[in-house]
């Protein structure tokens, strides 16, 4: 059945945990935007959820990094202050992407013991359909250097398509990120909201193969470095033209949340 | 100019461990809470470690090898700990 929806989404915990340090209203037209996305998801009738995160050294930390991981377990859990959390994870297609993603030439590291990060919660607390649905967490390095390069994330995309089109599950993904933000830097107040409004237009034409094109160095530059599992998630989608639902820069982050049409 | 999140140096291990603590395990943080010098001393930090984690002094944390994401969520979740009815402002 393959691929039934995708999404991109922002995961601020801001928008979770409401702080007065935000605007009311951006975020309540963020969690609109949310709101657009769970119908559309409930529409789709996935079987399962894939979301494509970077790991806010949570779950994984200097022990080891994997540039891309997959979470091969029952039931994904974590916590983000008073909110605790669990999904059952879809095990069948978790473990065909691991098996079929080495086969075809990614060396994925897989756990069955890691804490889920808000980067997968955020997203789902707000679009997760009723009843819910597995998932199955994609893990993207982002903030750990050396990250995978961005024509890597995007080839990983494309290969995990073609894993996903000979599945017998409807499969939505939602890619979990950006846009710009620098938290911990200087930056945190100065988001790089042209290269944000640029790269939107450019999805909205279907261009997101030029993604792949990127560097590391320039994502850091722009305070994307959470691309990667929008990269991601474009090599999935192919040429698809982007829909964009909402753009709402905040002080410290540009919200951007888009669907692509497939 | 260095990228925004570097490779963490191996020399600032120790420290990155504590923030991930404070971060991410809610025993570590009701400890440096209660006692932060020990807290710190039990985390085997050494002496500029430690000032700098007095004033949590970003800047330096960083320069010493702090990765920046650990230490802004580290004090993110200090502050939730300490004032959770700051937060579900709306």
């Amino acid at each position: 059945m393959s691929l039934v929806a995708a999404f991109a989404l922002p995961h601020t915990p801001q928008l979770l945990v409401r702080p007065p340090t935000e605007d009311r209203d951006l975020v309540l037209r963020v969690h609109a935007a949310y709101a657009e996305v769970k119908r559309r998801l409930v529409a789709a009738r996935p079987d399962v959820v894939g979301v494509i995160a970077g790991d806010h050294i949570e779950g994984f930390f200097l022990n080891a990094v994997p540039a891309l991981a997959v979470f091969v377990g029952a039931r994904a859990s974590g916590e983000f202050g008073r909110y605790r959390y669990a999904f059952d994870v879809h095990e069948p297609l978790a473990r065909a992407i691991v098996e079929q993603g080495i086969e075809a030439g990614f060396d994925l590291t897989y756990s069955q013991d890691v804490r889920l990060d808000y980067a997968f919660y955020v997203p789902l607390h707000f679009t997760m359909p009723e009843p819910r649905v597995p998932i199955v967490p994609l893990y993207v390095n982002v903030y750990l250097p050396p990250q995978p390069a961005p024509r890597r994330c995007y080839a990983w995309g494309q290969a995990l398509r073609r894993i996903l089109d000979a599945r017998p599950e409807r499969v939505a993904l939602v890619a979990s990120g950006g846009l710009s933000h620098f938290p911990g830097t200087d930056r945190y107040s100065s988001p790089d909201y042209d290269f944000d409004r640029a790269l939107l237009a450019s999805l909205a034409e279907g261009r997101g193969a030029d993604t792949a094109r990127l560097t590391g160095e320039e994502l850091d530059k722009a305070g994307n470095v959470e691309l990667r599992t929008w990269i991601t998630l474009l090599g999935a989608v192919g040429g698809a033209r982007a829909e964009v639902l909402c753009y709402e820069p905040s002080w410290h982050h540009g919200n951007a949340a888009v669907a692509w049409p497939l | 100019m260095e990228s925004h999140y570097f490779f963490p140096p191996a020399s600032a291990y120790a420290l990155n461990r504590f923030l991930f603590a404070l971060k991410s395990d809610t025993a570590a943080r009701e400890r440096y809470a209660a006692d932060p010098q020990a807290a710190m001393a039990e985390h085997g930090l050494d002496e500029p470690t430690r000032t700098a984690l007095g004033t949590f002094d970003r800047d330096r944390l960083v320069t010493l090898g702090a990765h920046p994401y650990l230490v802004f969520m580290a004090q993110v979740r200090l502050s939730m700990a300490r004032d959770p009815q700051t937060f579900e402002h709306f």
